[in-house]
């Protein structure tokens, strides 16, 4: 931002990057609060809600224009909603006529509370009604779906089933195409569309087919009313009642940023938290599902030779195993954090030749999709690789008959690659760290209840050598789960060789100290936005990020 | 000579002769084919007399004729042609907007149907003034027969060697090809046409880009109407003073106007621009009955009451005085036995029901507008309605992509303001006009 303009507001001079959106320098560098629905910052402007209105001035004097399709130009004269009657009328006007055939059923609206709709009424709107009963609603619609209400009014279609994920409700719907211009623009797979003209336009799919893309479900989220809902949330929570912690996409190697939102100690949803150098705006719906994982099958306590156990006996079991053991093979996981990985690599370091770390994974990788994920399942690859932990999962196959113990992870070899973990039966002693039961721990001698990825706070290493970071959120299934390093720190104390760490940060630092990428970057200076470690080009040859 | 119904003009009115720079051919027999259109000089510019003159010259001429264009907003079209871009590597497009659907208006209908051989010769002009290569005449849905006689128009002249490659030995070459709509009325706006053209949905395009610099298939593009394209051909032969010797100074040459309503001979009618109105309904046979008021260019254009309509004259400039447009030239005058009320409510029902649902005060005012205009007319009307009518025309006026909103803004600010006692009479009909209104939002347990 080093060549900034200057343009005016309201009278006041303002410093704005050129050739940017209007709305967004009167939004970030004006601080002036406008509102808009159809405007998105990763979708091509539409122009059509017209909420935006400001005056610009012209060669005929101040003339009506919206903010989001007015780029910035030097010696731009603006007059918004605080200089200028005209704009706070007509903005009443443009909110009168989006809620002039918006149903109000806000009480039984998943969106109420996060709603455009609303949080635009209670800054711009006309408060006092010029509605009357006898003139009555347009409802949107397609005649298939509109049926006759309790109290005998005509009403638009309701609950229609889009698709595997989403209901659509016309009548709420105010026609900004935010959806259709995502599906058209982002998805690349033109599903959505507005079907009829004037008030009776409505939002519609191709007559028969199904709204069922990978990325639907950010409909959902840039629909400013309550449209387009998700099938998993509705009906599930009200959202002001959600708390939320920022955090990544821990299940792609591109980690989209998302946001984990909870209640009464579990998860609800997973939003996509905007990264315009990551995922933009968008998640994929497999990314939104996550969070269904963290209530099922999940590893709570212990077990040992397959029978439940409690967590302290597990401890005790595995570091007397460790302790007994004349070599041992540890197994990172691109799956567990930066912080986690680095708490193996300690206790391998510490227990000297006594112990081998091997890391890798046995999944397959795919193509990257141009939005938000970049095909590779192994969310923190880069992470071990920096650490310096090799990808040698193949050594430990052919060499497993030198070990006596195995301490495998985060890492479910078993089944990634059931025919390969075959070789490590030999091994007599294994240890396995997991937050769910799966393969692995059914193999396992003793199999140890971690945190999940929700739960814990640490940093994963994207592709493209970006650190982000996780923060926890306070959902564990049983509080008795510690994150992997702390299991890993408590069993180092059990055989003598204690790391004694007692925060994520402990970890950190002795990543810090192994990596010379990591040197100067802290908790803080990470932020909630990542930070670059490595330049793009030594990442990644071809950069992976959503397109517009 | 015959006569023809549709074009009830005769040749000379109070002693002068009519213009027929446009209307030359429509009352020759088979004037539509290209041997008698011939016969009667179409065709006489295509060869040295435009091949001679270069691309800036031609602008030029067009621009001191003064020439504007007739599709409704009038503005000047050697500008419109000067806009586009040179050499931008991209081909320009002309594209006719045949799309005629202003209520009121049938002269280009008129115009394809008796010439079409004079709107090819004017796109050949035109063509070769702005580099075109590929050109389209975006025609109305409805129109068959027109269609039918454009594609056979455009055969003939193709035989003829008058399109396709080389015309008339010339190096300029231009394909014409009739794109048919669908018969929507925002697809006569040219952004909204464009689109429609070009496959996608007709809604009206954001604003920059215009057309000029990126329209149909994002290249330049001018989109001119039928009836500014037919009088090119007369420019070119005549010179921008031999069309400005009808007209008034900024409002120069003839024009078609269709007039409709209470008058004694409907019609389509070619007149110089600056007649009084009165004048021309004189001309068409008289107002039938009292004059009440007079919409004097589409339905668009804001009413003109009785006195109004007497002082105006048929330019821009008097009727841009009176806060009216001359609009695409459909003149309805009606008399005393028509109710103002319920013809604004056919107006508003139209633009509610052809509104392009893109933006929000348009797509949701035009349909609520109409709905409380029902409830009055339905005798529910309540006192205050009238001016919730005219405060939601006011506020979709100006605050959409398009001028459609404004065009229908216009009738509804216009009707209320000049025959208001009208509406108040309808209000009267309801008992309880005067009781307050019950809010929704107050009454109990509507909501919470």
């Amino acid at each position: 931002m080093s060549d900034l303009i200057t343009i005016n507001v309201d009278g006041r001079d303002v410093q704005v990057p050129p050739r940017v959106p209007l709305i967004e320098a009167l939004r970030q560098q004006a601080a002036v609060e406008t509102p808009a629905f159809c405007y998105h910052q990763d979708l091509k402007v539409a122009g059509n809600c017209r909420i935006c209105l400001v005056e610009i001035e012209g060669p005929r004097g101040f003339a009506l224009a919206i903010s989001c399709h007015q780029q910035t130009a030097p010696g731009l004269k603006v007059r918004t909603q605080i200089s200028s009657e005209k704009i706070v009328k007509l903005r009443k006007g443009v909110m009168e006529f989006l809620l002039v055939n918006h149903p109000l059923d806000c009480p039984i609206c998943d969106k109420a509370g996060e709603c455009t709709l609303q949080e635009h009424y209670m800054g711009q709107g006309r408060h006092e009604s010029r509605l009357d009963d006898a003139v009555g609603k347009q409802y949107k619609g397609l005649a298939d779906f509109r049926f006759i209400d309790a109290k005998g009014a005509e009403r638009g279609g309701k609950k229609i089933d889009l698709g595997p994920s989403i209901v659509l409700d016309q009548e709420r719907c105010i026609i900004c195409t935010r959806c259709v211009r995502f599906m058209d623009d982002v998805a690349k797979s033109s599903q959505l569309g507005v079907a009829g003209r004037g008030d009776h336009a409505y939002l519609t799919t191709f007559p028969g087919k199904p709204l069922d893309h990978a990325y639907d479900l950010n409909t959902t989220d840039i629909c400013p009313v309550g449209a387009l809902t998700g099938k998993h949330f509705r009906f599930q929570q009200r959202v002001w009642l959600l708390k939320s912690v920022e955090s990544i996409d821990p299940s792609d190697a591109l980690g989209a940023n998302i946001t984990v939102e909870y209640n009464n100690g579990q998860v609800w949803r997973l939003m996509p938290r905007r990264n315009p150098d990551v995922n933009k705006s968008w998640i994929a719906n497999r990314t939104r599902m996550l969070y269904q994982e963290l209530n099922r099958n999940r590893l709570t306590d212990a077990l040992i030779a397959a029978a439940d156990a409690t967590l302290d006996d597990a401890y005790v079991a595995a570091g007397k195993a460790i302790a007994e053991a004349k070599k041992i093979a540890v197994v990172a996981s691109g799956h567990l954090t930066t912080e986690d990985n680095a708490a193996l690599l300690a206790l391998t370091e510490k227990l000297g030749a006594k112990a081998e770390i091997f890391g890798g994974s046995w999944l397959s990788v795919g193509a990257p999709d141009g939005i938000a994920l970049s095909g590779d399942p192994v969310a923190n690859r880069k992470g071990i690789e920096l650490l310096g932990i090799a990808d040698n999962l193949e050594d430990l196959v052919r060499r497993a008959g030198e070990f006596d113990v195995l301490l495998v992870a985060g890492n479910d070899l078993w089944a990634a690659d059931a025919v390969k973990a075959a070789a490590l039966h030999s091994i007599p002693a294994r240890i396995a760290l997991s937050s769910w039961r799966n393969a692995t721990t059914a193999a396992a001698t003793i199999a140890i209840g971690i945190r999940a990825w929700a739960e814990v706070r640490g940093t994963m290493v994207n592709r493209n050598g970006r650190v982000q970071m996780l923060n926890a959120a306070p959902t564990a299934p049983n509080p008795a789960l510690d994150p992997a390093w702390l299991v890993v720190s408590r069993l180092s104390a059990a055989i003598g060789l204690s790391l004694n760490w007692a925060a994520e940060s402990d970890a950190w630092r002795f990543a810090v100290a192994k990596v010379p990428q990591f040197a100067g970057v802290t908790y803080r200076s990470i932020g909630p936005l990542g930070r670059q470690i490595q330049n793009a080009a030594a990442a990644v040859a071809a950069p992976i990020a959503a397109g517009v | 000579m015959t006569t023809l119904a549709g074009f009830p003009q005769p040749t000379h009115f109070k002693g002068k002769e009519l213009p027929t720079i446009l209307s030359s051919l429509f009352l020759v027999d088979n004037g539509h084919t290209l041997d008698v259109a011939r016969k009667h000089g179409a065709y006489a510019t295509i060869g040295p007399m435009l091949f001679e003159k270069s691309q800036f010259e031609l602008i030029e001429l067009v621009k001191d004729s003064g020439l504007r264009g007739r599709g409704g907003a009038g503005f000047p079209t050697g500008m419109k042609w000067s806009f586009v871009p040179r050499n931008s590597g991209k081909p320009v497009y002309l594209v006719i907007n045949a799309d005629e659907g202003e209520p009121g208006t049938f002269k280009d209908r008129l115009c394809m149907t008796r010439d079409p051989h004079k709107l090819i010769e004017g796109m050949i002009i035109t063509g070769y003034a702005l580099g075109v290569r590929t050109a389209y005449i975006y025609v109305r849905g409805e129109m068959l027969p027109q269609i039918k006689r454009l594609n056979d128009a455009i055969g003939e002249a193709y035989a003829a060697g008058l399109l396709g490659e080389n015309i008339a030995g010339s190096n300029y070459s231009l394909d014409i090809y009739v794109h048919r709509g669908a018969g929507a009325y925002i697809c006569g706006e040219e952004t909204g046409l464009i689109n429609s053209l070009e496959g996608y949905k007709g809604q009206p395009r954001l604003k920059p880009p215009f057309p000029a610099v990126s329209g149909a298939f994002a290249a330049p593009t001018v989109v001119n109407n039928v009836e500014t394209i037919m009088a090119v051909p007369y420019i070119l032969q005549h010179g921008a003073k031999g069309y400005r010797q009808w007209g008034t100074e900024k409002s120069p040459g003839s024009k078609l106007f269709s007039i409709s309503g209470d008058i004694g001979k409907p019609g389509v009618y070619e007149v110089p621009l600056g007649m009084a109105y009165m004048d021309f309904f004189e001309l068409a046979g008289g107002v039938k009955g009292e004059l009440l008021g007079c919409i004097p260019g589409g339905s668009s254009a804001p009413v003109l009451n009785a006195e109004e309509t007497k002082k105006a004259t048929m330019d821009y400039e008097s009727l841009a005085s009176l806060k009216s447009m001359l609009g695409s030239g459909a003149v309805t005058p009606f008399n005393t036995d028509v109710d103002p009320v319920l013809y604004l409510q056919t107006i508003a029902r139209f633009y509610a029901h052809e509104s392009c649902g893109q933006c929000t005060p348009c797509r949701e005012g035009t349909g609520y507008v109409d709905r409380v205009l029902d409830k009055v007319v339905a005798g529910k009307g309540r006192d205050g309605d009238i001016d919730l009518i005219k405060d939601l025309a006011d506020s979709y006026e100006w605050t959409t992509i398009c001028a459609f909103a404004p065009g229908a803004a216009w009738p509804v600010q216009s009707f209320i303001t000049k025959f208001r006692s009208h509406f108040d009479k309808y209000l009267a009909r309801n008992p309880e006009h005067a009781h307050e209104r019950e809010l929704v939002a107050t009454r109990p347990g509507a909501f919470w």
